[in-house]
């Protein structure tokens, strides 16, 4: 954490740029971002993150922000949040959102490493996903986190919010529990959404195709705030 | 409809005299003949009957339409007509008037692939379908213009086709262009995944504005002559072009946003709703075809723009009502325009055959077709997160339909000025035909063939939907993060701008505060209440309703979908019965599973006199009254049968300690028959309208032999309901003695709907239910005190009617049953309920950490026997 200088030399570059997956230019293009928003220091707190003018009216910000400062996301078997990331975490993150097929070359070899890496993408791309709802790592969305989470995407829209937000938190985790359970006894309960179950209610919607961004090689950085 | 009178010129003049002559018979008739006063109407009464006829003979067998599509039956079904008609008349009376088609059968067309365009997919493909619509059809036409002119010089085109260069790009012009009628027709039939078709169906209405600027910068060139085009002549086409599709478009905007803005003050003239809907949809095709714009970009943006707003402001009837008038209309004019070129096939007048051209014209189209796909594929794969695979392409360039579009144009054409026109008709004929027929018959088996993903036909979940709009919020958020303005950046920004301005100019008060997602919500919810209505039919037989011992939910009929079963039997995954943790002697539980199975199984029973009419509300029918039955009672299946194992802790000791504390207490307010609401205000009127029903019981006591009367009680029946509100403690002493000064207070509350409860944030919704009920009962309750207690009953259920998943910590029961009917059974179920009593409290376990604890309440409408 914090590893890095605040000018981090070609070598440096290159071996972020294989780990994570994105093109030199983009490395660089990022880590511009990353001092911009870090006002030039080796590591970004919340607060950097919270103040982007543009994120102000997102929802769901603080899922978003703590994203990032989530060891789960970043370490193998990391767990709780941290105070403040480096250059590293912040790219590793940035990465699930990358398109899968950017950096790889037409050869068959790497074609087929493509589709096992797309696959892991997917997969790790849940688990960002997961993780952001399940807020206190016990391995399961409780109906308290649904709740939680959408009673913020409601947020936006004024008086209903948190009587209506229960109701469909409620309703969406009664159809999780009849989608995975099937039929339950009487006296069974429905804990909370497992991964395994979260990638089974997603399975409708094309997350390899939807959760990507397009990166840019050219920077556009100073255009925004 | 004077194109249509033209249309049918010719058998106007001859019936005329056959309807003169009868007049001159002279004398009074008894009976009058009087064919020229009705023939144009009735001879297209007559086309759309046989059209639609034609539909249902046509969908009798299952295995020929899955082979063959509608489209190709419809123009064989033409061919046969205008073989009959041409045979007897030795002359083609009809064909497809261009006029009648670009003014009246399009636009129906167009009109409802706007309105219910997807737009969500349509934008989020915006680029691939501009490029496509504008490039690619560019391409096609000058490519197939220039090719065509090639293969006449030479020599393959026969000489009698006297056409120059212009002509032959005049004619690529108008045969390039996708056809929406044809690619609409077929695609829906094959089902190919959503992208797929939103490309290949986007570009075909937008390339709309490239074939008229084409179409007339050509025929200006046409009619000056070729050596008089000058090179600014050019730049005025371009320019003209920017005209016809941004102004078209802008023309469609600005009509959505008046439409939108119209539905906003509808609320008193619902029965217009649909109306409005219609009128200015098409004055938007109208207008801008009254400025020579592309009226098909018009229109479909006007759909699209106004959809939104539209959808959300009207009445669900005025949806339904406009989805199916507009499905209606656009499937007859589809099924008219196929038959009608059919028969403008068969007119050996028209028919001038050059084999060379038709050959020619059938290969270019399809060959440049395949390389536009191609290269522009190539191009926008380089941008595009989603690449388009090489089996997209060839679907888009097989499935590049031409169609009536083409024809109307062709048949346009001035046979003065353009001299090859008759061989221009013939191949326009062959080409459409080639294409709607012999593609569109072997689409279907390609596609399988080439195993495309279909679309699934599945709706979202909900689950689905909530994740959907956390992905985009996150995804607009990396973006931000990550310093990009990308797309999501820019439709993230759209949302707000619309959310802040456009939204709050153009929705009505009470649905601006509703966000889709809740929208969604209760889409769902009401597909869930109609399909236990569907599945329900049998639960609701005579059998099970006179089934009061009825015990044990294993005698419910086997449902078969597994989540509805679930909804249906709340106790299914874990129903209040069985999380309660004192232990009710064995009989009381019987008794209290009883009132569920009752409660889940019976129906409020239908009300016998509807007297409410007025040309200007629609009352609402027995139908959706049980609609809204069902769709409480499953809502509170919904939330009571999902109890997380994290409560069960805390449920023991609370609500034993609750169920003590709460047994005078439920008592006292097993009177109210109040929907109370959390809050402390809310409480009070809670306790207003307890006032109001307790004064109803008295004055009903006191017309004891009256309500004997089983007419009268039709409506109220025995209504039982359960409730935890969730006050906090401290507010509940003070509520009591309240209710019991209530109790005594001799004053008459009307029946009509405080402003308390006006003001509900939920009651937003009601503004769709009709306000005759509350009128009604007002009116009604001098005259007859008893009637208006059934009515203030009924009000009350109907102004609560949406609440449901707004208080989803109130799980509530309620059953009825005809109380007139099933008198011993009514004081049975009292006497049951007065020992259940005690068990109310404990049978409602509260949701811990929110809201404190829970009231069990009891409500007992027709209380007389206690």
């Amino acid at each position: 954490m914090g590893a890095f200088h605040s000018v981090p030399d070609d070598h440096q570059y290159r071996i972020l740029s294989e780990k994570t997956g994105f093109s030199l230019e983009q490395t660089e293009i990022l880590h511009n971002r990353f001092k911009q928003l870090s006002h030039n220091s080796d590591v970004l707190r919340r607060d950097d993150l919270n103040t982007i003018p543009d994120l102000a009216c997102n929802p769901i910000r603080s899922q978003i922000v703590e994203a990032f400062f989530d060891r789960r996301n970043f370490q193998k078997d990391g767990n709780g949040p941290v105070q403040e990331i480096g250059f590293e975490e912040f790219l590793i993150v940035m990465s699930y959102f990358r398109p899968p097929s950017v950096h790889m070359t037409e050869e068959q070899r790497e074609e087929l490493r493509r589709a096992k890496l797309r696959c892991k993408n997917a997969s790790t791309i849940l688990k960002v996903l997961f993780n952001m709802h399940d807020t206190d790592n016990d391995g399961t969305i409780t109906l308290e986190e649904y709740r939680h989470v959408v009673e913020e995407l409601l947020s936006r829209s004024g008086s209903l919010g948190k009587e209506t937000a229960k109701g469909i938190a409620d309703a969406a985790m009664l159809e999780v529990a009849s989608m995975s359970m099937g039929r339950m006894g009487p006296d069974e309960f429905y804990a909370g959404i497992t991964f395994e179950h979260f990638l089974k209610i997603l399975k409708g919607i094309e997350i390899e195709t939807r959760m990507h961004i397009r990166f840019l090689n050219m920077d556009t950085t100073l255009l925004c705030k | 409809m004077l194109r249509v009178v033209g249309l049918w010129g010719e058998v106007s003049a001859e019936d005329h005299e056959d309807g003169g002559a009868s007049h001159h018979g002279g004398g009074y008739k008894i009976v009058q003949w009087e064919w020229s006063y009705v023939q144009t109407p009735y001879i297209i009464a007559i086309w759309l009957l046989v059209a639609s006829v034609a539909k249902i003979l046509f969908h009798f067998s299952q295995r020929f339409t899955t082979v063959v599509p509608e489209s190709c039956v419809l123009i064989l079904l033409g061919l046969v007509l205008g073989a009959v008609v041409l045979i007897a008349n030795k002359k083609q009376l009809y064909q497809l008037d261009p006029g009648l088609f670009f003014l009246f059968l399009l636009p129906t067309i167009v009109g409802d692939a706007g309105y219910f365009m997807p737009s969500r997919l349509f934008f989020d493909n915006l680029g691939a379908i501009l490029m496509y619509a504008v490039v690619g059809t560019l391409w096609n036409a000058f490519c197939t213009g220039f090719c065509l002119y090639g293969v006449k010089l030479a020599g393959v085109i026969d000489d009698k086709v006297q056409a120059g260069l212009m002509e032959f790009l005049l004619f690529g012009a108008l045969i390039s262009a996708v056809d929406p009628v044809a690619v609409l027709a077929v695609f829906e039939e094959v089902h190919v995944n959503e992208m797929l078709f939103i490309i290949v169906f986007g570009e075909s209405l937008l390339n709309d504005a490239v074939t008229v600027v084409l179409y007339k910068v050509y025929i200006s060139f046409v009619e000056v002559g070729p050596g008089n085009v000058q090179t600014a002549d050019y730049f005025k086409g371009v320019a003209s072009f920017l005209v016809v599709s941004i102004g078209g478009t802008m023309v469609g905007l600005i009509f959505a946003v008046i439409l939108a803005f119209i539905t906003r003050f509808t609320k008193k003239v619902r029965i217009i709703e649909p109306l409005f809907i219609f009128l200015l949809v098409y004055l938007a095709y109208l207008t801008a075809e009254l400025f020579s714009l592309s009226a098909i970009l018009s229109m479909t943006f006007c759909g699209i723009g106004c959809n939104k707003y539209v959808e959300a402001n009207i009445s669900q009837k005025s949806r339904t009502t406009v989805k199916y008038t507009m499905k209606t209309l656009a499937s007859i004019a589809e099924t008219i325009i196929f038959i009608f070129l059919g028969i403008s096939a068969v007119d050996k007048s028209k028919w001038a055959w050059d084999t060379g051209l038709i050959a020619c014209t059938l290969i270019f189209i399809f060959v440049f077709r395949a390389m536009g796909v191609v290269g522009q594929t190539w191009i926008l794969n380089k941008f595009r997160l989603v690449p388009l695979e090489k089996i997209d392409q060839v679907v888009m360039s097989y499935g590049g339909l031409r169609g009536a579009v083409a024809f109307a144009l062709v048949v346009l054409l001035d046979g003065e000025q353009v001299k090859a026109k008759d061989y221009f008709v013939a191949t326009t004929i062959v080409v459409v035909f080639f294409t709607v027929m012999f593609q569109g018959l072997t689409i279907k088996p390609l596609v399988k063939w080439l195993k495309v993903p279909r679309s699934t036909n599945r709706k979202p979940t909900i689950n689905e939907e909530i994740h959907e709009r956390a992905f985009d919020h996150i995804l607009a958020a990396i973006e931000d993060i990550a310093g990009l303005n990308g797309y999501h950046h820019w439709r993230d920004k759209w949302e707000q701008f619309d959310k802040n301005y456009l939204s709050k100019l153009l929705l009505r008060k009470s649905v601006y505060h509703k966000s889709e997602l809740w929208e969604a919500y209760q889409k769902i919810n009401i597909r869930d209440a109609i399909s236990v209505i569907d599945q329900g039919g049998n639960i609701l037989t005579s059998a099970r309703l006179s089934l009061p011992s009825m015990a044990s939910r294993t005698s419910f009929p086997e449902v078969t979908n597994v989540t509805n079963y679930l909804r249906e039997n709340g106790s299914g995954v874990c129903l209040d019965l069985q999380v309660i943790d004192t232990n009710p002697g064995a009989k009381v539980e019987e008794e209290t599973e009883t009132h569920h199975v009752l409660a889940g199984n019976l129906y409020k029973p239908r009300r016998r006199y509807q007297s409410h009419y007025s040309r200007h509300f629609m009352t609402v029918g027995d139908q959706e009254r049980q609609e809204r039955e069902v769709f409480q009672r499953n809502m509170r299946n919904r939330l009571e049968s999902f109890k997380s194992t994290h409560y069960k802790r805390h449920k023991k000791d609370r609500s034993q300690k609750k169920a003590r504390a709460q047994l005078h207490l439920s008592q006292l307010l097993l009177l109210l028959t109040s929907r109370v609401k959390p809050t402390n205000t809310q409480l009070r009127l809670g306790m207003t309208q307890a006032e109001l029903v307790l004064k109803r019981e008295g004055c009903s006591e006191e017309n004891k032999g009256e309500r004997s009367e089983p007419d009268k009680d039709e409506d109220v029946g025995i209504t039982f309901v359960a409730r935890k509100g969730s006050e906090t403690p401290k507010e509940r002493p003070k509520s009591v003695p309240a209710a019991l000064e209530v109790c005594q207070s001799p004053s008459v509350a009307p029946p009509s709907p405080t402003c308390g409860e006006k003001n509900l944030p939920w009651k937003g919704g009601i503004g769709t239910l009709p306000p005759c009920v509350s009128v009604e009962a007002t009116k009604i309750i001098p005259i007859d005190l008893q009637q208006a207690w059934n009515q203030s009953i009924s009000s009350l259920e109907s102004l609560a009617s949406p609440p449901v998943p707004q208080e989803p910590q109130h799980p509530r029961v309620s059953f009825q049953f005809p109380g007139g009917k099933e008198e011993e059974e009514e004081s049975a179920l009292s006497q049951q309920q007065q020992e259940m009593q005690p068990l109310m409290p404990s049978l409602r376990p509260p949701p811990p950490p929110p809201s404190g604890w829970c009231v069990g309440k009891l409500k007992l409408c027709s209380l007389m026997g206690l």
